[in-house]
């Protein structure tokens, strides 16, 4: 393809590392195999990263100050949002216990 | 009546009265019901818009004054926010959201008149380029309904190109106006970064996405951008439009104005009918007076790995929204814990979703980001740095839309890292927050191929010139279906 370049697949991505992975990112898989090919191949894509020759770029940030953002004022909405939800009570968000 | 018109030839029509805005809103939806069971555009269709349209010709009967769309039928990908409406992003995730809110494009659509035809069809969540990942099942490409439209704008690209509507409004984050478009024939924007706000757009990556349209012409493209830029203050990214009006001077052509053609999106791996194409196209935009000279972009080599970490890393921090707590799908809470009841309800995400979510968990991870991210935000910003050099001495860069020509669904689903690639040519675009617009330009074995024109931040008038120029210089078959 053009513009690509080539690259030496390195890194290992391991059925225990999904496991963590998605442990950390709250998603239930019951196969960690079928995404281990497939994130192993994304992930040493991106190896190529390295040979871009950018380690001693700076990163500029750009500053935005408060005072360029929007004032933080209530905006009364017109409808009532808690009717929209599947699990309220009253007018809290129902939800399962954290213990 | 026809239905193969421009936005501007409808507008037209209906103020000279040779359109009836219920007569072609009638035959719009009867194209759909002929033609949709077979291209797979629409989520959900609005069969209730006749009522609308009826009142905007009693309007324009009594000589009120109707907004500058005129009833005009446009599609939205559905990822962006209708008030009333399900939105879904396509995922089984959101199969019963109801957005509460307009989308500030919408807001803005609906002062002129739009008429909303329905949600179109996308990569569930807008993560795909080619429609196939949409928990629906995928779009056709109605040119050939064995191959992919591109995406994840795929529904909305097929909807414009096969007559189901006029215009559609799509969202960009590394391509996804630009390569459906190329792939069905049909003009695709990605505006300057801002230029468009984003509030009321389901985030996928919200530091180079942008919202954008997908039209028949570029007048089309500049009248729909005159209605939905500017700045907004529910979107802090947003610039001013500075009040212009992207189509008048639109004929000013390119005389004059340096062109660079990038040499890494038009090297190895390029199909030979797009190259060709391309050639053509240049050779094309040299006899209206243009001066066109090849460039070099060295980052455009690490531009899709610096892209898919980026997006990884934001989509992995948006999708974490998902909790079915607040909207979500019928799944009761009890008997579960709080954490194993969202591990257990984001089940509901498509294996694609589910694959960028644990690269956005992986490429930002403690010990992982300094070798990943950081590498991809000096990337984006080195890659910012060459193409602002390039803008000091040229107008215009020019690359094909797309390397390739559209290829067959499911060629290419089992393979992620061939399916990254085919996003190379546009991405730039996105990590650099330049404006860059798709025009279609030839047919390869009955298949569209798209050229693409970028220009400086906010130069989005002159491309527009410019792509007009180019587009006024072919003229494509119709689409056969």
């Amino acid at each position: 393809m053009c513009g690509q370049v080539d690259y030496i697949g390195e890194f290992m991505v391991t059925e225990e590392e999904i496991k963590k992975v998605a442990q950390a990112m709250k998603i239930d898989i019951h196969d960690h195999k079928e995404f281990v090919e497939k994130v192993h191949a994304m992930i040493n894509y991106f190896e190529i990263l390295d040979s871009a020759g950018v380690d001693d770029e700076e990163i500029v940030m750009q500053d935005l100050p408060l005072s360029k953002l929007r004032e933080d004022k209530h905006i009364p909405f017109e409808d009532s949002l808690i009717d929209k939800l599947k699990n309220y009570k009253g007018t809290y968000v129902r939800a399962p216990k954290m213990m | 009546m026809k239905l193969n018109i421009s936005a501007l030839e409808y507008i037209q029509g209906v103020q000279n009265g040779s359109i009836s805005v219920e007569d072609f809103i009638a035959r719009t939806l009867e194209r759909i019901k002929d033609v949709d069971d077979k291209i797979h555009a629409f989520l959900h269709v609005n069969t209730n818009i006749l009522g609308e349209a009826k009142n905007i010709d009693k309007k324009i009967k009594a000589g009120e004054k109707v907004g500058a769309c005129a009833g005009m039928p446009i599609s939205i990908k559905d990822n962006i926010c209708l008030k009333d409406t399900k939105t879904t992003c396509a995922s089984k995730i959101l199969h019963d959201f109801v957005a509460p809110y307009d989308a500030t494009v919408i807001s803005k659509l609906k002062k002129e008149d739009v008429l909303f035809v329905g949600k179109a069809n996308l990569d569930e969540f807008a993560m795909g380029l080619t429609t196939e990942f949409s928990a629906y099942g995928p779009s056709k490409n109605p040119w050939n309904l064995e191959y992919v439209p591109g995406g994840s704008s795929g529904g909305s690209a097929a909807s414009v190109s096969s007559f189901e509507c006029i215009a559609s409004l799509g969202s960009d984050t590394g391509g996804s106006v630009r390569n459906p478009a190329s792939f069905c024939g049909v003009v695709g924007y990605k505006p300057t970064y801002g230029l468009i706000s984003r509030f009321g757009l389901i985030s996928y990556a919200n530091s180079i996405e942008q919202i954008g349209p997908i039209t028949r012409t570029v007048k089309d493209t500049a009248f729909m951008l005159n209605i939905i830029s500017g700045q907004d203050p529910n979107d802090n990214t947003t610039v001013t439009n500075s009040e212009q009006d992207f189509l008048a001077e639109i004929d000013a052509g390119v005389e004059g104005k340096k062109i660079g053609i990038i040499k890494e999106m038009i090297g190895e791996g390029i199909d030979s009918s797009v190259l060709s194409a391309t050639k053509d196209a240049i050779s094309k935009l040299e006899g209206l007076g243009a001066i066109c000279e090849e460039i070099s972009l060295d980052m455009v080599k690490y531009s899709v790995a610096a892209y898919y970490t980026i997006t990884a890393t934001e989509a992995g921090s948006n999708l974490a929204r998902y909790d079915n707590l607040r909207y979500g799908y019928e799944f009761p809470v009890e008997g579960y814990e709080f954490n194993s009841y969202i591990a257990k309800a984001r089940t509901k995400f498509g294996p694609e979703v589910t694959r960028r979510m644990i690269l956005g968990g992986f490429v930002p991870a403690s010990g992982h980001a300094g070798k990943y991210f950081l590498k991809a935000l000096k990337i984006k910003q080195k890659l910012t740095e060459e193409i602002n050099q390039k803008f000091k001495e040229y107008d215009y860069l020019i690359a094909p839309t797309v390397p390739i020509l559209p290829f067959k669904i499911g060629e290419k689903i089992d393979d992620p890292v061939s399916l990254f690639l085919v996003d190379i040519n546009t991405v730039t675009a996105n990590l650099t927050g330049k404006p860059a617009i798709s025009i279609p330009f030839a047919m390869s074995k009955g298949l569209p191929i798209g050229i693409q024109l970028l220009a400086d931040t906010m130069q989005d008038k002159p491309l527009l010139q410019a792509a007009h120029a180019l587009e006024s210089t072919v003229r494509l078959p119709e689409v056969p279906i």
